[in-house]
């Protein structure tokens, strides 16, 4: 396929974007901006604002005030709304959305119309996009003779097929085993990367988001909580509820007992745990402990580890997770290359590095813990 | 910036110039003219009748007085009790059928698909005609020789009257019971079994798990029933056995006509059927029964013995002869018999009522002027029912939709005599003929009136299909550049085409042998169907009458055939795969 340049893809900027529906504020004063050619990821939870804001990005839905352009053209602007039509996007839906009374070709073939290309030219297009999505004997197929991952090819030949310089992913792959998510997550990234669109996905799942993202933005409550590279969210998460979002074993209240710029130490019972923060702690702060599912293993490490007992233990082919528990509670997702019987005393260790403590409002005497089961998957 | 030029250019355009003709406008002026207006003002005047000046009182509440005594008050209890006597025999008739026919391998079965919606398209004043036309005096059972008072004697009655409107409640009762029976799995009968509780134990189980329905199927056919004109036109009128509705049309017919009493009248039918819906949902309430999951198990069907076989496939024939082989009998033999309704005392059989409907232009041109009115009030009546239900099912609850949600849910209720009423109450009002609109006694307003009284239940049948379309594949048209209008015709059109054309084709058959409004509304010199056969009938043309009425049906029956033809046989292969099985 020819290569688009990426400078004729989007560079979006949203500029103190809001929408509520009723009382409710899907998105406040929000800001954002999509370097053309990038592929940004936009994770949160539910209720945290990021279909609207996708949706608000295709023109499905209007900003009740705020302005988005796209290059120098704006889109949107206080009352100002240009239709989804007029946008040159391409988007991509959880629910495929295909029409279906069009057969896979005629779904992918809707998306060139705009396009005014001659038949031939149309056809060989369709015909093109159709086998880049390993689809090209299922053009005369209807969806309901399709699976749900070739479905979802369908709907992603339809985004590309007309090259837009902006591709809208609306969490695609949530309806899909895990299997096919990981096996259509690798074509997403390679073909919209093929494309050179500036593409915006969005999705709850952390793990997607560090698989496909040149950049990550967290949302909670319709605000960017940070907006940065993986690596930087992972290692450097801007507050509790990203470090939380992005993926932990366990949770832990304890008290500073020893600060230095962003490396700490931490009180937990008769244990002290080395952690870093991207705040400053002083001496005598109530801390929360997160500890990352990297931060863990089963070793002989004789510093930094917590005793702890084995509750749980699972096969995961590369080898077994454990779910211990601890003085304070409960960490799961420790790996280790050998198993470890439920019941076994053992030593955790906690590498520094991913173990990650934020200023608590709750104070150690209030609750001995508040671990938690991980959020990874 | 392409937004400061589109601001400028907005704020120099006067406000006139910026209302914009859209679907959505359209839709909204035609309701408030056709449906919110006429009903308002006429039944307004039932509380205040110097409002549009009928009367001296800002409010009162005398014209109610008049309904509940006298002759209103009588037909009014008439009909109550009608309604509830043809609520319960049309209730016990469908729970039987639907049993039979959803659970048993009875072989008649087959047989009561097609019996019930041919009960579902033909009018009560059909179904009346056909009797009357078989056991009348001098009536075609007569001729033949046959001894007939003792049942034209009952006819004329309040049971002839009650059969009639049950027999017309039968479908209606039938489709709300069979489809939660339907639903109903066989495990709750095997849960009792296996606990412990008999064979009557589980049919009590069963029965309580099917009561919202039967509460559901006696509020509509009561609903129904009292809202009837057919019947209370038919059997009612020649029996001398008043009914409310007939009697509303009595007192529109006498000069002056009172129309804060009719709009009394109006309020207290309306009254009756929210009532009816009201009681249904009180007998109901904390009794919602989830029967339907993806685990439903299909019930089995119960072997039948041979005996058992014969029984119930001789009830099935019988309610099949009841229901429709009699008004059809006597529909047929009527417009075969010459000189039906005369004086003669020499009939003879043959085509010659046909042939005097196809050379008489008295006979022949209502059956042109419905069809031409049909077809005008089924595509403007689909039209706004189709964006009416997108308004219904929007996922937004809006106030328009809570607007229009309320409106037809009450149009629904409100019965088609009262709608008339209401057309001619509000478009004869001085300052309706002040303002210029001078559309009474016209063809336009009752093209109006049609669409009006069609709209309600066009809209309710297309809501469960403009539910189930993803508002996602909309979204995906408009964001892979097609515009609001172009994605609604390549998305939305052809995921209902099939409803919508079945939509078409009922609105179509039911207005053209529609009564009431047809009745009351129609312009001088140009009947449509329904007054047609009565003009003829109050001429003693009983042939030539029954013969429009044939040709009615067998027209409306050919135009289902023609227009499924051509969908099956044009229609891009998409469109018709959607709706059907695998």
């Amino acid at each position: 396929m020819k290569q688009k340049k990426s400078d004729s893809a989007y560079r979006v900027e949203i500029r103190g974007a809001s929408k509520s529906y009723g009382s409710l504020k899907a998105l406040y004063n929000f800001d954002l901006t999509i370097e053309p050619g990038t592929f940004t990821v936009l994770l949160g939870p539910s209720g945290s604002g990021k279909s609207t804001l996708i949706r608000s990005i295709a023109g499905i839905e209007r900003l009740d005030s705020g302005a988005i352009s796209f290059g120098d053209r704006v889109v949107a602007d206080n009352g100002f709304h240009m239709a989804p039509e007029k946008r040159d996007l391409a988007m991509v839906f959880q629910d495929y959305a295909l029409w279906p009374h069009m057969t896979a070709f005629e779904n992918v073939g809707y998306a060139l119309k705009r396009r005014n290309l001659d038949t031939t030219e149309a056809n060989r297009r369709i015909n093109e996009a159709l086998e880049r999505v390993g689809l090209s004997s299922k053009g005369p197929n209807y969806p309901f003779q399709l699976s749900g991952g070739e479905q979802q090819r369908v709907a992603l030949a339809r985004a590309i097929v007309g090259r837009p310089s902006l591709l809208l992913f609306d969490e695609p792959l949530s309806n899909l085993d895990a299997d096919l998510r990981e096996r259509l997550r690798v074509e997403i990234a390679t073909l919209t990367r093929e494309i050179g669109a500036t593409a915006c996905y969005i999705t709850h799942d952390q793990s997607e988001a560090f698989a496909l993202a040149d950049q990550i933005g967290v949302l909670r409550a319709g605000e960017l909580q940070q907006i940065a590279a993986p690596e930087e969210i992972y290692r450097q998460p801007a507050n509790r509820f990203v470090a939380a979002f992005t993926g932990i074993s366990g949770s832990f209240l304890g008290t500073v007992i020893e600060s230095k710029r962003h490396e700490v130490i931490v009180q937990l019972g008769t244990q002290r745990l080395e952690c870093r923060t991207p705040t400053k702690l002083k001496t005598g702060d109530s801390v929360e402990v997160l500890i990352r599912p990297s931060a863990t293993s089963l070793s002989h490490h004789h510093s930094n580890t917590l005793p702890a007992i084995v509750l749980d233990v699972a096969y995961r082919g590369r080898g077994y997770e454990h779910v211990v528990e601890c003085e304070f509670g409960v960490i799961s997702s420790v790996f280790a290359h050998e198993s470890t019987p439920r019941g076994s005393k053992v030593d955790i260790y906690i590498d520094p590095h991913n173990c990650l403590a934020f200023p608590s409002e709750k104070k150690v005497s209030e609750t001995a813990s508040i671990a938690q089961l991980s959020h990874s998957k | 910036m392409a937004l400061d030029s589109e601001t400028h250019v907005r704020s120099r355009v006067p406000f006139l110039g910026r209302i914009r003709i859209t679907p959505m406008a359209v839709f909204w002026t035609l309701i408030t003219f056709i449906l919110v207006i006429p009903i308002l003002l006429f039944l307004s005047v039932a509380f205040s009748p110097r409002l549009m000046s009928q009367g001296h009182q800002w409010f009162t509440l005398a014209s109610f007085k008049p309904v509940f005594s006298g002759a209103y008050g009588l037909a009014l209890l008439h009909s109550l009790i009608l309604g509830v006597v043809a609520a319960l025999g049309a209730m016990v008739i469908a729970l039987s059928m639907a049993w039979l026919v959803l659970r048993t391998n009875t072989p008649a079965r087959i047989l009561w698909n097609t019996t019930i919606f041919a009960l579902f398209l033909a009018p009560s004043y059909l179904i009346a005609l056909g009797w009357q036309r078989l056991f009348e005096q001098r009536g075609v059972l007569e001729i033949m020789g046959f001894y007939v008072e003792p049942i034209r004697n009952l006819l004329y009655g309040p049971v002839g009257i009650c059969l009639v409107l049950m027999v017309k409640g039968i479908p209606f009762a039938y489709l709300v019971i069979a489809n939660a029976m339907r639903g109903l799995g066989e495990e709750f009968e095997q849960a009792v079994r296996v606990h412990g509780g008999s064979r009557f134990e589980a049919f009590k189980v069963m029965a309580a798990l099917l009561m919202p329905s039967l509460f559901s199927a006696m509020a509509i056919v009561f609903a129904e029933a009292i809202s009837d004109f057919g019947v209370a036109n038919t059997l009612s009128n020649v029996g001398h056995f008043s009914v409310a509705t007939y009697q509303l049309y009595q007192g529109i017919n006498s000069i002056p006509v009172n129309f804060p009493v009719s709009a009394a009248t109006s309020l207290t039918l309306l009254a009756l059927v929210i009532l009816a819906i009201l009681a249904q949902n009180r007998a109901l309430r904390g009794r919602s029964f989830r029967t339907l999951s993806g685990r439903t198990r299909p019930a089995t069907q119960t072997k039948l013995s041979f005996f058992g076989k014969i029984s119930t496939s001789t009830y099935i024939v019988g309610l099949l002869l009841i229901t429709l082989g009699i008004p059809v009998f006597g529909a047929i033999s009527a417009s075969l018999l010459q000189g039906l309704g005369s004086l003669l005392s020499h009939y003879t059989i043959n085509f010659s009522n046909y042939s005097r409907v196809f050379h008489s232009r008295f006979l022949r041109n209502p059956l042109i002027y419905s069809t031409e009115m049909s077809l005008i009030t089924a595509t403007l009546a689909v039209g706004l029912a189709a964006i009416a239900s997108k308004v219904l099912t929007s996922a937004r609850n809006s106030r328009s939709k809570r607007f229009v949600d309320f409106f037809l849910l009450a149009a629904v209720a409100l019965p088609g005599i009262v709608f008339a009423i209401g057309y001619i109450f509000t478009y004869n009002l001085k300052f309706i003929n002040d303002i210029g609109l001078h559309i009474y006694g016209t063809s336009f307003l009752l093209a109006l009136a049609y669409t009006a009284n069609a709209l309600p239940s066009t809209s309710r049948s297309l809501v469960g299909n403009m539910g189930q379309i993803q508002e996602s594949m909309m979204d995906a048209a408009r964001v892979h550049g097609s515009g609001a209008a172009k994605a609604w015709i390549d998305v939305t059109m052809p995921l209902i085409a099939r409803p919508l054309l079945i939509a078409w084709l009922l609105t179509f058959s039911g207005t053209l042998l529609e009564l009431p409004v047809s009745e009351l509304l129609y312009p001088p010199g140009s009947p449509p169907v329904a007054v047609g056969i009565e003009l003829s009938l109050a001429g003693f043309d009983y042939g030539g009458g029954t013969a429009i009425e044939v040709l009615s049906i067998l027209w409306a029956l050919v135009v289902v055939g023609v227009a499924f033809f051509l969908f099956n046989r044009f229609a891009p292969p998409g469109w018709k795969r959607l709706g059907n099985l695998r």
